[in-house]
């Protein structure tokens, strides 16, 4: 007993110390790690760290850092370890409130605009930067939402005088906050420096105008194809739903802003390889150097702000580190690429009886195909950092005159010693780090060396707006407005690059085709569908359904001594093992809803339409 | 002795810990319902959290719906608390013209509601039957509002009693469907997978133009 008195003692004793001990002082120390705001705007070199992390946060939707983000739509599928079951889009996928980061911007602007230290250009520049950040932000949120309310430069402050209703500002409409970016973005340009920043880090005057051009087509196509729907989707009060009638005007502003960007002389389409347009496709977008097309990007930077799309998507047989094979671009992208002089682009593996077409090569089943397929996606046999990409599913045999087929393991050899499977794969099993789709990427992969280890990881930026995007907002504006000629001449400039053949007429299905592969893994595909109305008829949630499935190209090598094929590869298209489930987007989601806790907090937020 | 009195220490603390008065009592009164038109049924899609209903309660600070899933026969249930609340379709959610008018409901003990709604079509004389390794289908569509059009008409089977244009193993699309005529659509069960002594559901479904669901018969078994 005597141990447990000593031990009440001694918790007693630690009792008495932690209630009279704070009394003292030394825990009340002036902060180190808080600055306040007269600290930031005595110093430009603050002012600009302020700025700064503004820049980090304005990555949403899809992205390089978030590799899943590809997968969940038509583009690339999951490798990584068992299927997806992704059956249907969240309400709230690539939602969007960046309110905190708003506040964050207005009060940097109410600081900066009285601030001493800098001249009034600079000051102007500074601006311009936020004030386009802050734009940005609330175009992310408004394709997302539809119209959500404009503070403006507001900065609310509460105390417990504030009456809240004050502060609760009811949702804008759709269109009125595509008029607020759109206004923003025109009034921002004059602040913004013209020329180009390194590495497309900053935002520039060009920059403000591909958001005022990107904002402007995308109201007008929506105030276009909703309400072409047979029932468009809209809310009473206008916060989503813009009306038919402001189409064509949006189409002019969106045509204008992109023919300012075209027309200015600082960025073209990049032609660094004239020789080889596939290679020069890549360079145009995955390449910082000397790069002429990119206007604005998420850049990386080593050390400390690094990537790891390069590191989890690598093949196998390139890869640097434990990682690789993360996600594979599927077939179903693949084939929108169109042939250099056939604008269907299905990969030819079965003839017109249903017989294996035979290839020397498997790379040659991709010959004569739009150059940005080499540049967009690594297929089987393509040549990645110096050595060819084998994707090797496993042997087809002939056996009393069927084909049949053996696979192995990754890695396995037959009993003659010749390959079974490929250590890269393809192949359907739950394995992790072994590709399933057939591809892999080749946009965005870094081929610097060390890229693809965990230790140091990737520098590549990803670009947000590029003159190809002016070329294409130019082209479906001119297009709705009537002017053919024009659209077709923006239209072929990009096709040209491609080395594809140049269309003589246009129709609103080629527009559609060329954003697809064009801006593929650009976080385009998804917002376009959208705005296009198309996003439920393309992702239609039927079974195999050529556009909703995801299929995957398995390639195969003949094994038949004396045949005349033997050793050559044919093609098996199959359904994409690893997410069993077509694409299924519904009405809803065509808006994302609006959070409860929103409302709560302002009942003046009306909900969404199919919630 | 020591490890004694910490295990004492630590029973108590448990039970010391459990009495609160922010405890209620969990809800009990349950609420069934069945959506029709005319009193007769009308099937839905059941998966996915499709189709939905929404029970609002007025008198409290905050008015967040409380979601009311609505199963493939077009009945739901819902455990609440007895009270007043009102029962809405989700806005443009559901085979039928959207009305967001509320229904009154007294929850008190073991409360039942039918909600009437207006579909665009209805089925009727459906006919499902197996024939070999065959499922054939007829069935009349009848035009319920004047102006709706009709996407597609489906014939689906599936290995369960969840039947869906989502949920399925075989379907069958007829895009000229008419309202008005007797539908007739078959389905080879051997293309949708289904091995021959497998068990076999299915039902026709109505994919009104500018709806976001379709409008199904009610599943049947047919081995």
């Amino acid at each position: 007993m005597k141990r447990h008195t000593s031990i009440i003692g001694t918790l007693a004793l630690v009792g008495f110390v932690s209630v009279f001990s704070a009394c003292s002082d030394f825990l009340e120390q002036e902060p180190d790690q808080i600055i306040t705001e007269e600290q930031v705007f005595e110093d430009e070199v603050m002012i600009k760290s302020v700025l700064a992390n503004f820049y980090g946060r304005v990555t949403w939707g899809q992205h390089i850092n978030d590799s899943y983000t590809y997968t969940i739509l038509d583009e690339a599928g999951k490798s990584d370890g068992g299927p997806d079951n992704i059956q249907s889009y969240n309400d709230d996928l690539w939602r969007v409130h960046p309110y905190g980061l708003i506040r964050d911007i207005n009060q940097f602007l109410q600081g900066l605009r009285e601030t001493t230290v800098i001249g009034e250009e600079d000051k102007l520049s500074y601006e311009g930067e936020a004030r386009f950040l802050r734009a940005w932000a609330y175009f992310n949120m408004v394709r997302g939402l539809g119209g959500m309310p404009i503070v403006g430069d507001e900065v609310f402050e509460y105390n417990e005088n504030t009456d809240v209703a004050t502060l609760q500002y009811p949702r804008a409409t759709e269109a009125e906050l595509y008029d607020y970016i759109i206004e923003e973005c025109e009034e921002i340009a004059g602040y913004l420096p013209t020329d180009p920043s390194v590495n497309a880090a900053r935002a520039t005057k060009w920059a403000a105008h591909m958001l005022q051009a990107r904002a402007a087509v995308y109201a007008g196509s929506l105030a276009n194809y909703n309400n072409k729907l047979p029932n468009p989707i809209r809310t009473s009060g206008g916060e989503v739903g813009i009306p038919a009638d402001r189409a064509q005007g949006y189409y002019e502003q969106a045509l204008a802003a992109a023919e300012t960007v075209i027309n200015s002389g600082v960025y073209r389409l990049n032609m660094t390889k004239p020789d080889d347009l596939g290679r020069n496709f890549y360079e145009a977008l995955s390449v910082k150097e000397n790069n002429s097309e990119v206007i604005w990007a998420r850049d990386y930077k080593y050390p400390g702000q690094t990537v790891g799309f390069t590191r989890v998507n690598i093949p196998g047989s390139h890869a640097e580190d434990i990682d690789r094979a993360y996600a594979g671009p599927i077939l179903n992208l693949v084939e929108d690429f169109e042939y250099v002089n056939d604008r269907d682009g299905t990969i030819r593996t079965r003839d017109a009886s249903g017989n294996y077409v035979f290839y020397d090569r498997p790379e040659d089943a991709f010959a004569n195909k739009d150059a940005r397929l080499w540049g967009s996606i690594i297929y089987p046999g393509a040549v990645f950092k110096g050595t060819p990409v084998e994707l090797q599913a496993g042997q087809k045999r002939l056996n009393n005159g069927n084909w049949t087929t053996r696979t192995g393991q990754p890695g396995d050899t037959d009993e003659d010693g010749r390959l079974l499977t490929s250590l890269n794969g393809p192949t359907t099993s739950n394995q992790q780090f072994i590709n399933k789709t057939g591809f892999f990427f080749r946009k965005f992969m870094d081929e610097n060396g060390g890229a693809s280890t965990r230790g140091r990881n990737s520098d590549m930026w990803f670009p947000r707006f590029r003159y190809a995007e002016a070329l294409m907002i130019a082209c479906e504006a001119a297009f709705e407005l009537g002017q053919t000629t024009a659209a077709l001449n923006y239209i072929n400039q990009i096709r040209e690059r491609a080395g594809i053949q140049e269309l003589t007429s246009i129709t609103f299905d080629d527009i559609v085709q060329e954003y697809r592969v064009e801006f593929a893994f650009e976080d385009h595909r998804y917002w376009d569908l959208k705005r296009w109305r198309l996003a439920h008829r393309v992702w239609n949630g039927v079974q195999n359904s050529p556009t909703a499935q995801q299929f995957a190209l398995f390639p195969y090598k003949v094994v038949a001594p004396g045949n005349p094929n033997d050793g050559k590869w044919v093609f098996d298209k199959q359904p994409f093992s690893n997410s069993p489930h077509p694409r299924n987007f519904q009405m809803r989601n065509y808006y994302n809803f609006i959070d409860q806790s929103w409302i709560n907090n302002n009942p003046k937020l009306v909900r969404n339409p199919y919630q | 002795m020591k490890r004694f009195i910490l295990a004492i220490l630590g029973l108590g603390l448990l039970g010391a810990g459990g009495c609160g008065l922010d405890n209620y009592a969990e809800p009990e009164s349950k609420l069934t319902g069945q959506i029709t038109y005319n009193g007769d049924p009308l099937g839905v899609r059941g998966t996915g959290e499709a189709v939905q209903l929404q029970l609002y309660q007025d008198g409290y600070e905050l008015r967040a719906p409380i979601p009311v899933y609505v199963k493939q026969d077009g009945s739901f249930e819902a455990l609440l608390f007895d009270g007043e609340y009102k029962l809405v379709t989700r806005d443009n959610n559901g085979p039928w013209v959207n009305d967001r008018d509320t229904t009154l409901v007294t929850v008190k003990g073991r409360t039942e509601v039918t909600l009437e709604v207006t579909p665009y079509f209805t089925l009727s004389d459906v006919t499902l039957a197996l024939e070999g390794e065959t499922v054939d289908a007829s069935f009349a569509i009848n035009q319920i509002v004047e102006d709706a059009n009709i996407e597609y008409a489906m014939l689906l089977v599936n290995k369960t009693a969840f039947v869906d244009d989502i949920t399925y193993n075989g379907r069958v699309d007829l895009g000229e469907a008419t309202a008005g005529t007797v539908t007739e659509m078959s389905l080879d069960l051997a293309a949708a997978n289904i091995q021959p002594g497998q068990p076999v559901f299915a039902r026709v479904g109505v994919r009104p133009v500018g709806a976001d669901q379709a409008i199904y018969s009610q599943v049947v078994r047919l081995r």
